[in-house]
């Protein structure tokens, strides 16, 4: 609970911030003036302005002129860099995020338990976060429904979804739907193997196509119904389930599947079932032995969200180096450095930096894992990722270059609209500890009028 | 040995009679019609009459007005100094339901063989059942001029069934007013590893149920009508419970412990196409208005006050948490009332019938309209679960429900004298300074507290007791928490704590009895049940 510690006191500065996100963004027009442009797309560019209309980047280049009225933001040659995309995390859900109680729960979904209060997102928004993937756990082969969300920090649940990303399907391979480290919890939960694991998910599909073929059978028989006269007797309808229709989207390749998993062997058969079923894999989670088949993950077009140097913590997550990713990059994978956790999450691109550092990546291929990439896994790239005209203005300014160990994220912003402005922040954190102090005394003399 | 029993058997003869006729004891049982003369009536359904009178014959009021003639039959109280109202209505609680008490058969839960009860799913739950009216509960409520209730099971996802009662008589069937009137559906997950055993888990699990409860209906009532060529849909004693609700034949209760709970049950309601109430037991309708309002929603509201665990306040540590559960919350009334939205005043989330009519004035205070205080405890409860033409107002033809009061009724200084409920009148004596029995016990000092169940959890309390007030703080697993507020009486004590672990927020009720330097009692906690403890004194 040391985030709650940390925040004690800070309550009111929030809000000024959380009720700063809420101004109305549109047609607003505002020029990010003279930093150092790094447009993740293309070169960067020293002493480049950035153009926003709206929620849109409409300009990026040298020398822009400010239209009348638009706000100007002085970078005086800051970092400004798209902002930071977090593909796999937990945040801003309520309750737990993992259902226990099933084997497999692809009927549960996590737009159903956003909460927009949660303070985590704006400690994101402090990381130059600007847009994450929050999802269930990894309890169950198949869990449940993921969504993509823009840390839009005070403004409603259905309004921090990421409109337009496609719906995830969480799965998970390996000891934790395993139950292998859950010792004393109840009794022993089939499956008890990675074999059994890829099987229970296979079981599903066969039960997915008999429920979609039954509800076929269903129509056509009730088609014959209605053209008999009232000679046959029009047939029940199938019973609804959830479960199903969500394994069924699965199938239709409406849910993209986010499969976690650490070793290279289930990740192989895993691309093999959803090859055979043609289910849209389309990212490893954590997939810390994805260096080991680098050929696959390319062929099967399937990316991965991993850690850069976090690794050891559990028997199947020893086999990895600090410079798997790089690795994995340098052979053509789709990787993104994801956090996992709210407190990693703030400082996303220190970890982007090691794979330089560690891994041998080049800059630009550390900071596309931090923006381009995910927003590819997120299915959200040609909305974000890069500096882009037409592309959301969600931007990310630093102190220093971002891969620089000493860079802290001065100012965030998601839609076009300042979310988040350390300076300002402080600023309000101040006044309200200096206001707080001066209570007190006040008090005492009203108590004496 | 023969000369006890007969002793209890004349014990238990005569507590029978005290609880069975409490207007036997007043000695009025004969007397069905009653006049207040002389009496401020507040009648709700026209302007207060100043100087007025008020007749009651067999349960129901016969006239009431400035000129109305005292009946020859009729015993007749001075009312010179009194005002009349309308019996006041808690919209919703739970403290009259006795649930019987189950022990946690841990080799069953271990063994992964769950009840649907482990999983909060007891649509059949009837309070009608479990109801336990008396004269002591109801003493609780009448001093504070309630005169009905409605009740119903708060814990799970398909809680149960409700009730409403007249607090008139200790016979239910007497005291009955409706009976299933409400479903209560709730979003507290399970405790164990049974489905559903999160939050997005109950979404989902809802969402299914109403949707089977629905399907069961059909398919069982058109195999009824024509039985040949269809297949007998399978019996369930849930579906079969859950399907007039989940056809909104009639209303559903949401228990939503948050405003994201609450639009979680707006958004449910309009897909299920649901007849509902929004109970708000988050305080957090505020945050909320506009969706409330567009889905011209009813809400049934706390007046607990406390900010639950998912609020910013709550997340930002206590000193936040407790100026908001003082300044913010308090306001949720006022603003409810400001926006047209229509609302009942519940008592869940409040201790007692006490600590319901201190969070009414608090409402008050903090902006609340008195004449709208009012309103949500009688006209619109009234009208809420379809009792108007029988409560609400004083009018002839409606329940005697009514309450004769010194002082205004929800003013602080305010002295219930008289409750009439059925027209059965009850006379209120006054509270003896220092209610409850004088401490026998001082519990002050640390004692080593183990929690039953699963872990067997050890914690340590520090009690601090001044006479009759108890205070302290316990150390747990997950940090150290404080109390105040508990109170001793004779060798029992209690006290409630609120826990924050992990943005989760529990209410924790601790009552035990102290013999010597061992302590024994139960945690209730919310929505999860009832932990047996037992503690120790740590010498020194």
């Amino acid at each position: 609970m040391k985030l709650k510690t940390a925040a004690f006191g800070i309550f009111a500065a929030l809000l000024v911030i959380a009720l700063s996100g809420r101004l109305p963004a549109a047609e607003k027009t505002v020029l990010l003036k003279n930093g150092q442009v790094i447009t993740v797309s293309g070169e960067t560019i020293a002493g480049g302005d950035i153009l926003v209309s709206g929620t849109k980047i409409v300009k990026v280049g040298k020398g822009l002129a400010a239209p009348a009225g638009a706000e100007v933001i002085d970078l005086a040659g800051r970092w400004a860099m798209p902002g930071i995309i977090d593909a796999h995390s937990h945040i801003g859900l309520e309750g737990d995020v993992n259902e226990m109680g099933a084997l497999l729960t692809p009927e549960v979904d996590c737009r159903d338990v956003i909460n927009p209060k949660d303070i985590n997102i704006f400690y994101a928004l402090t990381g130059g976060v600007t847009s994450i993937h929050t999802m269930h756990g990894s309890a169950n082969p198949i869990g449940g429904k993921g969504i993509a969300l823009k840390m839009r920090w005070g403004k409603s649940a259905a309004e921090l979804v990421f409109e337009g990303a496609p719906l995830t399907s969480k799965w998970a391979l390996g000891e934790n739907p395993k139950r292998s480290n859950m010792s004393g919890m109840g009794p022993a939960r089939y499956p008890r193997t990675r074999m059994g694991v890829e099987e229970s998910i296979r079981d599903e599909f066969e039960k997915a196509k008999d429920y979609l073929k039954e509800w076929a059978e269903y129509e056509k028989k009730a088609r014959a119904a209605r053209y008999s006269k009232g000679k046959i007797t029009p047939p029940l309808p199938p019973k609804k389930d959830y479960h199903l229709e969500g394994v069924a989207d699965i199938l239709s390749g409406k849910l993209w599947v986010r499969c976690h998993a650490y070793q290279s062997e289930e990740m192989l058969s895993i691309m093999r079932l959803c090859r055979e079923y043609g289910v849209k894999l389309v990212c490893f989670e954590h997939g810390l032995e994805g260096y080991r088949i680098t050929n696959e993950l390319v062929q099967y077009g399937v990316a991965i969200a991993t850690f850069e140097d976090f690794w050891g913590y559990k028997w199947e997550a020893y086999n990895t180096m600090p410079q798997a990713a790089s690795l994995c990059a340098k052979r053509g994978v789709l990787v993104a450095i994801a956090s996992d956790d709210a407190e990693r999450m703030r400082h996303l691109f220190n970890d982007a930096a090691k794979s330089v550092r560690f891994g041998g990546a080049t800059e630009a291929e550390a900071l596309r894992m931090l923006t381009i990439n995910p927003a590819k896994i997120l299915g959200v790239d040609s909305r974000v990722g890069t500096i882009e005209p037409g592309k959301d203005a969600d931007l990310a300014v630093f102190n220093r270059h971002p891969l620089d160990p000493f860079a802290v994220c001065e100012i965030t912003m998601v839609d076009g609209a300042v979310y988040f402005d350390r300076a300002k922040y402080l600023e309000e954190r101040k006044k309200t500890k200096d206001e707080a102090k001066k209570k007190v005394p006040e008090k005492k003399d009203g108590g004496e009028v | 040995m023969p000369h006890r029993t007969r002793f209890r058997l004349f014990l238990i003869i005569f507590i029978s009679l005290f609880l069975v006729n409490p207007s036997l004891r007043a000695g009025q049982d004969l007397h069905w019609v009653w006049a207040v003369k002389d009496a401020r009536i507040i009648t709700l359904a026209g302007p207060p009459i100043e100087k007025g009178t008020l007749v009651i014959r067999d349960g129901l009021i016969e006239a009431v007005g400035a000129a109305v003639p005292i009946p020859a039959d009729a015993e007749v109280i001075d009312g010179a100094k009194l005002t009349i109202y309308p019996g006041l209505m808690d919209g919703l609680g739970q403290s009259l339901l006795k649930l019987p008490e189950e022990k946690l058969d841990m080799t069953r839960i271990s063994s992964g063989e769950f009840t649907d009860k482990d999983r909060g799913v007891t649509p059949g739950l009837n309070a009608f059942d479990y109801v336990n009216l008396g004269k002591a509960a109801f003493e609780k409520y009448h001093k504070l001029g309630f005169t009905a209730g409605h009740v119903m099971p708060d814990r799970g996802v398909f809680t149960g069934r409700s009730a409403l009662f007249c607090f008139s008589d200790p016979d239910k069937n007497k005291a009955l007013l409706l009976k299933d009137v409400c479903l209560g559906i709730g979003f507290s997950p399970s405790n164990f590893m049974a489905y559903p055993s999160s939050l997005m888990g109950v979404n989902a699990y809802l969402k299914q149920a109403l949707t089977d409860a629905v399907y069961f209906d059909r398919a069982m009532s058109r195999w009824l009508k024509e039985m040949k060529g269809l297949q007998r849909p399978e019996y369930s004693p849930n579906f079969e419970a859950l399907a007039g609700y989940a056809a909104a034949a009639k209303p559903v209760i949401f228990l939503c412990r948050n405003q994201n709970d609450v639009r979680r049950s707006l958004s449910l309601a309009a897909e299920y196409k649901l007849d509902y109430f929004i109970a708000d037991l988050g305080g957090e309708a505020f945050e909320v208005l506009p969706e409330l309002k567009n889905a011209k929603a009813r809400v049934l509201c706390t007046v607990g006050f406390k900010p639950p665990g998912s609020s910013l306040y709550a997340q930002q540590g206590k000193a936040e948490r407790e100026k908001a559960e003082k300044d913010v919350y308090p306001k949720n009334p006022s603003r409810l009332a400001d926006a047209g939205i229509p609302f009942a005043f519940s008592s869940l989330g409040t201790d007692d019938p006490k600590a319901f009519a201190e969070g009414i004035q608090k409402a008050i205070e903090a902006g609340l309209p008195k004449e709208k205080a009012l309103e949500a405890l009688t006209k619109t409860p009234a009208v809420f679960f379809g009792l108007n033409r029988a409560l609400g107002t004083i009018e002839p033809g409606k329940i005697a429900n009514v309450v004769l009061a010194e002082g205004e009724l929800l003013a602080k200084e305010m002295k219930v004298r008289y409750v009439f409920a059925d027209g059965n009148r009850f006379e209120l004596k006054e509270a003896k300074p220092g209610e409850g029995e004088k401490p026998t016990v001082n519990v002050t000092g640390k004692w080593e507290m183990t929690l039953e169940g699963g872990m067997g959890m050890k914690l340590v309390v520090d009690f601090v007791q001044e006479e009759a007030a108890l205070s302290g703080k316990m150390t747990t697993p997950f940090g150290v928490f404080e109390f105040t507020g508990g109170t001793v009486s004779g060798n029992s004590i209690s006290f409630e704590m609120n826990v924050s672990v992990g943005g989760q927020d529990l209410d924790l009720f601790f009552s035990g009895t102290v013999e010597g330097e061992r302590m024994t009692g139960s945690a209730v906690q919310g929505g999860a049940g009832t932990a047996e403890f037992t503690a120790r004194r740590i010498p020194g």
